[in-house]
């Protein structure tokens, strides 16, 4: 029966080519309209560590200004101090933990033909690897007695290794950065968490770093600040010293719990931290530091960008009209249908029959406009692809859940859109359609 | 009042033409009851189209109120059915989301009356058809009779020197058909010249004069008893 | 509007219809007019001028690596072969590039005390030939002098005595002072570092143009020692994309301890930094397009569909003495009907929507002159959309009225 019903339903679809049609193109319409902002929101929004993002915690001290605060909000900077990042990787009250900073260097590699060129590089500690479940393609981490010896060793991101090393295995290479001499200890695999969450004041959407090295590497070897510096107060001893030792924040700190219990054991180990600070002058300001897990971090930062955002309102009531008009148009079509429906009815169709008869046809302009949809939604993420960028660079795939949303979503807003006039057919009373024949 | 002289129609496709008038004349004198009877695809319907300037010709002249309208444009044509000629037709033509008074309205809109000249003739029209307590009824709340009643109703309210009917009964019982009758010569009687097409031989001999077309003529100006065949006796 | 009436009540016969071809209209209206109303501002946000000269500037960054890598001459190197090129029209060493989304930011206030409140300014450090390369305009006081520039040393902390400013920032630190009279002024930085206003250029943007003080900026008399230094390089009308690659190679083998990179226009930043809106506006407007073509379409087949319903409602019409005028604008009639149902609910969702966009958006208020443009629209393209069919409509022979079904 249900064939039976699906050909009749084609059958109508093709009696009104146009009208089929155009139902057909404002499900699509609205469905890839809406698949494209969807796809673009999720991903902004997407959690980029799952498995583990309710443990890690990102650090915020309130080391700032007495007189102002540092945001509206009366968040804490959402940076550290050098001194701060330094003793609060000195005590190790977490499970695992690891302050971090971008930083940037010439790369000066072997060989006549190679050029030195500029690489972005993120310093951390050793525990940045299996805290953010970073995956190694060679080698491994550097170990915390790197950590604290400053030794000059590096992890290379895959691309980096394929450029300077044509993608063997380097580990135990050297490697010529900021003017020093590096040993290569490890090269990571493909690795790009949407959004880069471990460090969101330099863009949500950056691509990680080309290389790794060890923080504590900072001091001796000067090594440039990038991102954001901010100051309350200017250094108040001269040189790169002085600057570190400054209330200038520039530094991000994660740590790793794994419970409540050591979630609040970590906040009251900051607390008297920050009261240990004050004892020493600084810290002028009321206790206002904070833990936040991944997902609340990125809310903070406010990383799903307005636009996007009133993007998906404006695609939502896109994809209303276009149901709206659908509905208009079936509603058209089931009521021309009136005749052959009271026909139907007077030689035995009970109303379920119809019921199911004309959901079908509905059903089926669903599936197909939700086929056109996916076809536009991909077509509409290049577009977004086109027009933001790189910024847009890693937001802009569809995957199979995203696929199957698309159809769901296509499939349901036709029959939302088909079950009012299907009721309205099922409505139909045979023996009056017979009659004014 | 009407006149036609060879009139000619032909209805052209790719493949055949089909006369559907040819060489047809005929006068009607003002306040005559005329029926038009023939088999089907006679050109009964042609000639009340053409009659009624719902269809343009293509040899020959009509002077309707001796004026010619064979060059008439088509907006000049509608001014003429709507002031000169009411229609009634055999499947009614209601328009289903009016109710009655709206439904007799539509011609008189058309006319651009004030409104309480409008509502004046609306009320004494549907008050001759015997609906006047119903005009706030949709079609569909009425009897195929009652809906005839409208239709005529309707054709009255424009008071048009001539009506003419289509099968004015042909979707009628044979009750509702007399009663319908009786009203149309009620309005032949107040002076309305009318021409109506039938089938029906008993309703055709009630009319002052009948008309008997075959193949697009007019075969004779046949008496009552000439027509009256049992093959078309049958018809009603 | 005599067939007002019947064609109301023929309307609400078949309400569902006309009302979802309203809702229609109204959700249509309220995305048109917000969407028109965003876009505007975007556009009124890139008009924004830089204040340098845009079409004719570039800027390339020099980071030294060698040891033996030396600041101060490169720099100076630098700038006298810049400078000397034909085709070129100044050039400077800055740390900072209008539009580039990086730079430097301090707090200038007019008094004393780390108490008091600074305002904030981006800061460019310029010499003595910045006010020709940025292509500004002095309003008030002097230019910098070559004996006003100092070398800026890495994490210095201090800054040069004297500072030209925006006027922006002259009348946001001295609002009740005219222009003229804010040279000589004295403000501090740092708190309580006195610096004193020689003189008042008329515009230069931050590096951040998405910042809501974009117009503040100020000059300080400096060139950096840092490895790291940005050229910044105006041309002659037409010379620039020349010149880049020659500059460039120019550069890179004029000292092999550094390298070249970072080689952008001010027109290419331009882009980058507005590329968020840029891109806004063109999906706005593809939105928009679609929308007005889906709504179109919609009432286009619904119409069709309701004229050939009523065929022989037309043909009877037509029978009865309407022309083929009548019958067109019975449907224009009953569309502008729908429509102004429709428009009416837009206005409301309209002002909704954008209230929304006030609150969660903090977006401006829609200027009540889009409401009465967004109207006319939606009444244009219903009368449009309906015309087709409406023309059919009128076509249809009224001898369509004695054919039986």
């Amino acid at each position: 029966m249900i064939s039976y019903y699906l050909k009749l339903g084609l059958l109508s679809l093709k009696r009104n080519p146009m009208l089929s049609a155009l139902m057909i193109l404002a499900i699509g319409l609205g469905v890839g309209a809406c698949m494209t902002v969807i796809t673009v929101n999720y991903l902004m929004s997407a959690d980029p560590i799952p498995h583990k993002s309710e443990q890690l915690f990102y650090v915020q001290l309130d080391s700032w200004d007495p007189h102002a605060t540092r945001d509206e909000r009366n968040l804490p900077p959402d940076q550290l101090t050098w001194t701060d990042a330094t003793n609060l990787m000195a005590a190790g009250k977490a499970k695992r933990q690891s302050a971090m900073a971008s930083s940037g260097a010439v790369v000066e590699p072997q060989g006549a033909e190679a050029k030195p060129f500029n690489a972005s590089i993120r310093l951390a500690y050793t525990d940045f690897f299996p805290m953010f479940d970073v995956p190694f393609l060679y080698g491994s981490p550097w170990s915390a007695e790197d950590d604290r010896n400053e030794r000059q060793v590096v992890v290379l991101s895959k691309a980096m290794n394929d450029k300077i090393f044509g993608g063997i295995n380097s580990v135990g290479e050297s490697l010529r950065i900021a003017g020093t001499l590096f040993t290569v200890v490890g090269v990571l695999d493909s690795w790009q968490p949407v959004p880069r969450f471990y460090d969101l004041t330099t863009g949500a959407f950056n691509t990680t770093e080309d290389l790794f090295m060890p923080l504590s590497l900072k001091m001796p070897l000067e090594l440039d600040s990038s991102g954001n510096v901010n100051c309350w107060k200017e250094p108040e001893q001269p040189g790169f010293k002085g600057f570190l030792l400054s209330e200038c924040v520039n530094f991000q700190m994660w740590v790793e719990l794994d419970n409540e219990q050591a979630k609040a054991d970590y906040l009251a180990f900051l607390d008297n931290y920050a009261n240990a600070q004050k004892e020493l002058g600084r810290f002028p300001r009321p206790l206002n530091n904070r833990l936040s897990d991944v997902m609340t971090w990125l809310e903070i930062e406010e990383v799903v960008a307005d636009d996007a955002r009133i993007m998906l309102w404006l695609s939502f009531m896109f994809l209303a009209v276009c149901l709206l008009n659908t509905i208009a148009l079936l509603l058209a079509k089931f009521s021309a249908k009136a005749p052959e429906i009271g026909l139907r009815r007077a030689i035995g169709a009970s109303r379920r029959d119809i019921f199911v008869q004309h959901l079908l046809e509905a059903g089926s302009i669903g599936i197909l406009g939700g086929v056109l949809g996916l076809g536009l939604a991909l077509l509409g993420l290049q577009g977004i692809g086109a027009l933001y960028g790189e910024f847009a660079e890693n937001l802009t795939s569809l995957d199979v859940p995203l696929v199957l949303l698309a159809l769901a979503l296509a499939l349901l807003a036709s029959i939302l859109a088909g079950l009012y006039p299907t009721w309205r057919a099922c409505q139909v009373n045979p023996s009056q359609q017979l009659k004014s024949q | 009042m009407l006149k036609m002289q060879r009139i000619s129609k032909v209805f052209r496709t790719d493949l055949v033409a089909t006369h559907a008038l040819r060489d047809f004349s005929l006068e009607v004198a003002e306040g005559e009851f005329i029926s038009v009877t023939g088999p089907s695809g006679s050109g009964k319907t042609t000639f009340l189209n053409i009659a009624g300037l719902l269809e343009s010709f293509d040899q020959g002249q009509y002077f309707l109120d001796n004026e010619d309208i064979s060059n008439l444009s088509d907006n000049a044509r509608s001014r003429l059915r709507n002031e000169k000629i009411g229609f009634i037709f055999q499947s009614f033509n209601l328009i289903p989301d009016l109710n009655l008074f709206d439904n007799v309205d539509v011609p008189l809109r058309y006319r651009k009356l004030p409104s309480a000249e409008r509502k004046r003739r609306i009320e004494k029209s549907l008050e001759t058809v015997g609906l006047a307590s119903r005009y706030k009824h949709l079609p569909s709340q009425l009897s195929g009779g009652q809906q005839q009643r409208v239709a005529i109703a309707r054709a009255l309210a424009g008071e048009p020197r001539f009506l003419l009917a289509d099968e004015p009964t042909g979707n009628l019982d044979s009750a509702m058909a007399a009663s319908v009758l009786e009203l149309l010569k009620d309005i032949n009687n107040a002076g309305t010249t009318i021409i109506m097409v039938t089938h029906d031989p008993v309703l055709a001999e009630q009319t002052d004069r009948q008309i008997y077309v075959r193949d697009g003529q007019i075969s004779n100006i046949a008496s009552t008893a000439q027509i009256a065949t049992p093959r078309l006796a049958s018809g009603a | 509007m005599r067939d007002l009436g019947p064609i109301l009540r023929a309307m609400l016969r078949n309400k569902t219809g006309a009302l979802l071809i309203a809702i229609q209209i109204a959700v249509t209206m309220t995305i048109i007019v917000n969407a028109v109303f965003i876009i505007q501002q975007r556009i009124e946000l890139m008009a924004r001028a830089s204040g340098v000269d845009e079409a004719n500037t570039f800027y390339l960054s020099s980071v030294g690596f060698a040891d033996d890598f030396n600041a101060k001459t490169t720099v100076l190197e630098d700038l006298a072969a810049l400078r000397s090129l034909p085709g070129v029209v100044d050039a400077i060493q800055t740390n900072a590039v209008p539009m580039s989304g990086s730079g430097w930011s301090m707090g200038l206030q007019t008094e004393p005390g780390e108490e008091f409140d600074g305002t904030g300014v981006a800061v460019y450090m310029i010499d003595d030939h910045g006010l020709n390369t940025l292509d500004l305009e002095l309003v008030a006081g002097r230019n910098f002098t070559p004996q006003d520039i100092l070398w800026r040393e890495p994490a210095a902390r201090n800054w040069p005595d004297i500072v030209i400013v925006t006027q922006a920032v002259a009348e946001a630190l001295f609002p009740d002072t005219p222009v003229a009279d804010v040279v000589g002024k004295t403000v501090y930085i740092n708190d309580d570092e006195s610096i004193n206003i020689v003189g008042i250029v008329d515009k230069l943007q931050a590096p951040w143009v998405g910042w809501g003080a974009v117009e503040r900026a100020m000059l300080s008399p400096e060139r950096t020692l840092f490895n790291s230094a940005q050229y910044l390089i105006r041309t002659q009308p037409g010379q620039r994309d020349i010149l880049m690659p020659q500059i460039e190679e120019m550069l890179a083998s004029s000292n092999k301890g550094r390298i070249i990179n970072n080689l952008n226009t001010i027109e290419d930043t331009r882009e980058r930094s507005y590329r968020r809106h840029s891109a806004m506006i063109t999906i706005l407007i593809t939105v928009m397009v679609t929308l007005t073509l889906v709504t179109a379409a919609g009432i286009v087949g619904l119409s069709s569909f309701t004229v050939n319903k009523r065929r022989k409602q037309i043909g009877t019409r037509r029978a009865l003495g309407a022309t083929r005028g009548d019958i067109l604008r019975y449907f224009m009639l009953e569309n502008l009907l729908i429509s102004s149902v429709g428009i009416t609910l837009g206005l409301i969702l309209t002002i909704g929507l954008n209230m929304v966009l006030v609150n969660r958006f903090e977006m401006e208020r829609l200027d009540w002159f889009y409401l009465p443009l967004g109207m006319a629209a939606l009444w244009l393209l219903g009368q449009l959309a309906v015309l087709g069919p409406a023309s059919r409509a009128a076509a249809i022979p009224p001898a369509v009225a004695t054919r039986t079904v």
